[in-house]
């Protein structure tokens, strides 16, 4: 038998998201308290600082030239002592890096002679995989093997990383040789559309389909939609959607869940429909898809936050669809999937860590804003 | 199960070596796997007859989804042979290449578990972390060292030593290719001795494996009665029954000058 070739991808040139800092991501999401990134002092730099905001520390061996040619386990050993004297951590994380594994740095030989009393997770891994959900799968595994995280979870986790990298295949930043960056439709015309729709006593659905952490600036477009709603005296029926299910997924992202549904509660604002967990942006929209089907296929416009390319455009082809995404390079791809209107948060992931209650967004304020005018 | 590597000079007569006991083995109805780790995936060549199989980065880079069948191969009476294979000399990076291929067949290879030895031929002396990566990823129990009676195999072969020595890795015997050299049996059996080890084994140098291997087959398979094919067979069975190892004593330069002086 002849071996068989893999499915052709498009060649595509602009730099991806690095699996190294998805193995950073994913060891915060299992509340590790330091990560040892073996490897040069540059590597991952902006992602390690963003970490520290969110309470992870990120440190690292810092390779130099002579570590690349005499390897850095003395390196590892001795920053591996340091932070358990320096930190007193729970966990530890071990992260490789592409210059520690392509010259065949054994991070486990370093556990073994330091040979500490808490978990050590060591992730063999590298920037050179084409779809960076293959870091936080590496990262799963030895945590897996760690002990820290069950064998049900690892195979809910992979399912959803699975088809996370196929939603950026099909519509996604992995959709295309090159994407142009684009900052969208300007937010005060979207604004002034929105109000419009309300004004007109149209029926709207807003979905939040965010990414954990990204919910809490996400969130606040939902909510703005329905303040303004209320605050013009609008008619419009208004459904709420959102991946805000408590009971999913890691605990660190379950407790985003319960932050956000009890700023909303607060705020008298009723999410209508659960359509999964923080980490479900991938297959929620499957059940978005089906309940518009059910019940909702009236409706005339929808507001979609956070992931909005994982949503199926099927049963919104008759719906005016506005949607806010934090990617500038996601703004094509929703156009070409029919969204009338494609607005950027810029910058809102960073804006998003190492936080606990629903934050402000650009958009939400332009709303906001552009309402009290309105008015008087 | 036997996971065993041959290390030594270059050109000194590992893969010779290696193939002859895999076929040795193979005879005496031992499942044998060998694992060419040199990317001139020349290991398992006389054993195939000459010729030459796919290699695992050969088919990693030609984007295919490998699986075992395309890269294992049966030669002499059963022996399972993989190349791991690598790039062209002066370019890339075959250490990683030997990280790769063999994390690749760790998950998706049952021979690895399904053999009663597995020999390892790694080239020259482990020169990066990569060449280590069989003893490093903790697929490699046994280690042999081979030389001839010459100051430079055995320079190599005692820096190889101390490459075990820091990997805490054993040493189970060093084995003697002879070239000829004056005292040869003496001077390699004291330097197996210092070690802490022992000669396991003396090889003649015997035109007949070169005969052998140019028409592409083992001492063992193409000339069996030969006395050079008793040698391997008695290596073989030395290998197979080999339960005593020690952590190798590296000589030092000086020593190894006075040894061969």
């Amino acid at each position: 038998m002849s071996p068989v070739p893999l499915k052709k991808e498009p060649m595509i040139i602009h730099p991806r998201p690095s699996s190294i800092v998805a193995a950073l991501y994913t060891l915060r999401d299992l509340d590790v308290d330091v990560v040892i990134l073996h490897g040069p002092p540059g590597c991952s730099f902006k992602h390690a600082r963003l970490l520290e905001e969110d309470g992870l520390r990120v440190v690292t061996t810092a390779l130099d030239e002579s570590g690349f040619v005499f390897g850095g386990h003395d390196k590892l050993v001795k920053l591996l002592e340091k932070v358990i004297e320096k930190f007193d951590p729970k966990s530890i994380g071990i992260v490789g890096t592409c210059a520690s594994m392509i010259i065949g740095e054994e991070l486990h030989e370093a556990v073994l002679e330091v040979n500490p009393d808490v978990p050590v997770i060591e992730v063999e891994v590298h920037a050179g995989y084409p779809n960076n959900t293959k870091g936080v799968i590496i990262t799963l595994e030895s945590a897996l093997a760690a002990g820290i995280l069950s064998e049900e979870e690892f195979q809910r986790q992979k399912i959803l990383l699975e088809e996370a990298t196929e939603v950026e295949k099909r519509h996604g930043a992995a959709s295309k040789e090159y994407l142009e960056p684009s900052r969208g439709d300007v937010k005060y015309t979207v604004a002034k559309r929105i109000i419009e729709l309300l004004k007109e006593g149209k029926k709207g659905l807003t979905i939040l389909n965010a990414k954990k952490e990204t919910g809490y600036m996400f969130a606040d477009i939902n909510v703005a939609v329905n303040q303004v709603a209320k605050e013009l005296g609008s008619t419009s029926e208004i459904i709420n959607m959102a991946n805000l299910d408590e009971n999913l997924g890691l605990d660190r992202v379950r407790s985003h869940a319960r932050n956000i549904n009890r700023d909303l509660k607060k705020m008298g604002i009723k999410v209508h429909e659960i359509i999964g967990g923080l980490d479900e942006y991938p297959v929620a929209g499957k059940v978005v898809n089906r309940l518009i089907a059910e019940k909702y296929s009236d409706f005339d416009f929808a507001v979609i936050t956070g992931v909005p390319h994982a949503i199926p455009m099927d049963n919104l082809q008759g719906m005016e669809v506005i949607s806010v995404t934090n990617g500038p390079r996601q703004v094509l791809p929703l156009k070409e999937m029919g969204h009338e209107y494609v607005v950027v948060e810029i910058d809102l992931h960073p804006k998003t860590l190492g936080v606990s209650s629903i934050i402000e967004s650009e958009f939400g304020a332009t709303l906001r804003k552009l309402a009290q005018e309105e008015r008087t | 199960m036997k996971q065993i590597a041959i290390y030594g000079k270059g050109g000194i007569g590992k893969s010779s070596t290696a193939s002859n006991v895999a076929a040795a083995c193979a005879d005496e109805g031992y499942k044998v796997t060998i694992i060419g780790c040199d990317p001139k995936s020349d290991s398992s060549i006389t054993l195939l007859r000459g010729e030459r199989i796919p290699t695992v980065m050969e088919l990693m880079q030609q984007g295919y989804e490998i699986s075992e069948e395309d890269v294992v191969f049966e030669g002499y009476k059963g022996v399972k042979c993989v190349e791991v294979g690598g790039p062209e000399p002066g370019i890339g990076c075959a250490g990683r290449g030997i990280i790769v291929a063999i994390k690749m067949l760790q998950k998706k290879s049952s021979v690895m578990e399904d053999s009663d030895l597995i020999i390892y031929d790694v080239p020259g002396d482990i020169v990066c972390g990569g060449f280590a990566a069989p003893i490093r990823k903790g697929l490699v129990n046994d280690t042999y060292v081979l030389t001839s009676g010459e100051y430079m195999p055995l320079y190599a072969a005692n820096n190889i030593c101390k490459g075990f020595a820091r990997l805490g890795n054993n040493l189970n015997g060093v084995i003697c290719n002879s070239r000829n050299a004056e005292n040869e049996e003496t001077i390699v059996k004291a330097f197996a001795q210092e070690l802490g080890s022992e000669l396991l084994a003396f090889i003649p140098k015997d035109p007949i494996v070169q005969t052998c291997e140019r028409a592409g087959y083992s001492v063992i398979e193409k000339q069996p009665d030969s006395e050079i094919a008793g040698v391997y067979r008695k290596l073989a069975r030395a290998i197979m029954g080999r339960e005593s190892s020690c952590k190798p004593r590296p000589l030092t330069d000086a020593r190894l000058r006075e040894l061969t002086g």
